[in-house]
């Protein structure tokens, strides 16, 4: 087995670029597509209220560190949501606003947030300004004391949520760097799994059967191989994003390290159980693009599950090995999930390794009599 | 007897790849197995080489039942397949590295076998070069190279020339002889070339259709068509209606047509010159020559089956 697995790296270091290729792509496509948290959400915003860009709603509006909001004409507006250039456009008049929308979504309640509590101050400070109608000069010392106040707190106060057991938390950074590392390691796996079934039709495979090496040492030699190499693409990527670039793994970076084990065992096995089910290796290499699209579509890699409302799809993406990679990924992060707590979806995970590599080895071997 | 092959039979589903196939080894052989493309060759020698399952049948060596305990005579097998059993992307030396170790071999004695074999095989200059870069005669001669680091008793070799220059081809066939004069090692060589068959082998089994038809000596072989002979007929341009003049002629036992070539098989008796050149006025066919040959494996083929090996 140790001979097997040294060819193997022999091998990787003669022919190294599909290894690089696919760790490169996972780098790039996590990285562009988790740019989004850096740029600003563009949301246009259009209103009645004359000279909108010299009031107070629209210095507050132009505040705000991840919403731009920009003015034009309502037509325009309702266009860009329309179109879905845009999640959302505002419509603001002096005491109340509106949001036009498609759909739902946490951004959508993120803008609403914002300038319900612009809306919410403002009403505040003429309030003040009411009450104090006839000492225009207090009122105005109340409300910069207030500002002042806010501004530098008597203490730090750090706001926290307690989640609702189905509450969706979204870090458009580590939903990109989980789904495309998943995805991209899904290739690196499927294409060194299928060595099994090359050196089968060359025959090395029957030379090795002839050697005194023994039919699981052949295959824990090859697979064990599939795994290091699966592991430590996506190893790689996570490290360069927690330590190069700064992704919050909200402290569950060792816990990912290690969840990531149950799921490239899956991905080993559904590669093994492809190679025992498809006639040659032309056929693997065209099924393997098309069942790693379709899964990383269903199973969340490439936009959050919790964002699916269609049920036929998420009773799909029950059968799907990344559902439960993202899961218990997304778990040990972002929801801060123990081990103990994330024991399902890894449950699966092995379950569905088992399953999938019990089949494929037996199919290969009762095919090979 | 050195290997027994007993009512060999393999079938797939629907396909009787091999009949009852009988066969015996002794130690220092050469054997030849002949037979065209499909004849059940390869699946005969892969239940040999115990990486088939036989649907019948049993093969011995040395008396112990292979079927029984594949594992006893693996050891002691070297089979070289017809494909190029090797790792392209690694050097030669690699790759004998590789199937050295899983064959058990290491340190010292590996490197040594190592060194024996690149010098039967011709390699040893180029034993840092990339297999891929290496000629088909080259690939060829290290996929036999592999198959003897482990000092086999038997070499079986599955059409080990397909598809090489000539020059290569002697070379194996002048490293196979080597193999078994010098060392003594016993040899199932298979093929579909019935001159590399002839050149080699001490005795030969014809097979076709999954059947061994024919086996012994190459003379004992020729013998079959002692009471015949073989004429070859060169003509300028075939015409159907000479053909069928030869077919229609009951003495002529087989007819064989190719281009401008016609290959019959007449009694030793036969008034060949007379009748041909007669069939060839009546149906204005010129003849460019007629010639009589002494008789080939090819010939025996033809006779026994219809059909010409290379069919």
């Amino acid at each position: 087995m140790i001979a097997i697995l040294q060819t193997k790296f022999r091998l990787l270091l003669k022919k190294p670029l599909m290894f690089i290729g696919m760790t490169g792509m996972g780098l790039l496509f996590a990285f562009f597509l988790g740019m989004g948290q850096y740029s600003k959400m563009m949301v246009p915003v259009f209103s009645n209220i004359e000279n909108l860009e010299k009031t107070e709603i629209w210095e507050q509006l132009q505040e705000s560190e991840s919403i731009a909001f920009y003015i034009v004409s309502e037509k325009e507006a309702k266009r860009a949501v329309s179109e879905g250039k845009v999640e959302a456009a505002v419509s603001l008049s002096e005491d109340s606003y509106e949001i036009f929308v498609v759909s739902g979504t946490p951004n959508v309640q993120f803008i609403q947030h914002y300038i319900h509590s612009i809306y919410s101050d403002i009403l505040l400070k003429e309030n003040i300004r009411k009450e104090w109608k006839n000492d225009e000069d207090g009122a105005e010392a109340l409300i910069n004391q207030l500002e002042q106040v806010r501004e530098n707190p008597l203490f730090q106060i750090q706001t926290g949520t307690f989640q609702m057991e189905n509450s969706f938390v979204y870090d458009n950074r580590l939903q990109s760097l989980f789904g495309m590392s998943l995805f991209f390691v899904i290739y690196t796996i499927a294409f060194n799994v299928v060595h099994i079934l090359q050196e089968k039709t060359e025959k090395v495979w029957d030379r090795m059967i002839l050697s005194p090496l023994r039919k699981w040492e052949m295959y824990t030699g090859n697979l064990l191989y599939s795994f290091l190499i699966g592991y430590v693409q996506v190893v790689l990527i996570f490290t360069v994003f927690k330590y190069l670039t700064g992704v919050n793994f909200y402290g569950g970076f060792g816990k990912t390290l290690l969840l990531l084990i149950p799921y490239v065992f899956a991905i080993i096995a559904l590669s093994m159980f492809i190679v025992s089910v498809v006639k040659n290796i032309q056929q693997y290499n065209a099924i393997i693009p098309f069942i790693s699209v379709s899964m990383a579509m269903l199973g969340g890699a490439y936009w959050p599950l919790e964002i699916v409302s269609s049920p036929i799809l998420l009773t799909l993406s029950k059968f799907v090995p990344i559902t439960y990679g993202m899961e218990s990924l997304k778990g040990a992060t972002v929801y801060g999930a123990s081990l103990n707590e994330l024991i399902e979806p890894v449950s699966i995970l092995i379950l569905m390794g088992v399953l999938f590599i019990s089949l494929g080895i037996g199919l290969i071997e009762r095919r090979s009599e | 007897m050195l290997l027994d092959v007993v009512n060999l039979s393999k079938r797939f589903k629907h396909v009787q790849a091999v009949k009852e196939v009988n066969m015996h080894i002794q130690q220092g052989e050469i054997i030849g197995l002949l037979g065209p493309n499909g004849a059940g060759k390869s699946t005969t020698i892969s239940m040999i080489s115990t990486l088939l399952k036989p649907t019948g049948g049993d093969v011995y060596f040395n008396g112990k039942s292979i079927i029984k305990d594949p594992k006893s005579i693996r050891r002691k097998l070297g089979v070289v397949p017809q494909e190029i059993a090797l790792y392209l992307d690694l050097t030669a030396e690699e790759n004998l590295q590789f199937f050295g170790k899983i064959n058990g071999i290491k340190g010292k004695k590996l490197k040594s076998r190592i060194e024996e074999v690149l010098e039967w095989i011709g390699l040893a200059e180029r034993r840092k070069d990339v297999v891929k870069k290496f000629s088909g005669g080259m690939k060829r001669r290290l996929n036999i190279g592999v198959a003897l680091l482990h000092e086999p008793e038997i070499i079986i070799m599955d059409e080990p020339t397909v598809g090489i220059d000539p020059q290569s081809r002697n070379y194996i066939l002048e490293t196979v002889r080597r193999l078994n004069q010098q060392k003594g090692m016993t040899v199932l060589y298979t093929s579909h070339y019935m001159e590399e068959v002839e050149y080699l082998c001490d005795r030969i089994y014809i097979m076709d259709q999954g059947e061994v038809i024919a086996s012994g000596t190459n003379e004992e072989l020729k013998d079959i068509l002692s009471s015949e002979q073989t004429i070859t007929i060169q003509v300028e341009r075939l015409h159907k209606s000479f053909i069928d003049a030869l077919i229609a002629d009951s003495a002529l036992k087989k007819v064989d047509n190719r281009d401008k070539t016609v290959t019959v098989i007449a009694p030793k008796k036969y008034p060949f010159f007379k009748k041909i050149t007669g069939y060839a006025e009546q149906t204005e066919t010129s003849l460019v020559s007629v010639e009589v040959k002494a008789p080939t494996l090819e010939d025996v083929f033809l006779h026994l089956t219809g059909r010409a090996l290379r069919d």
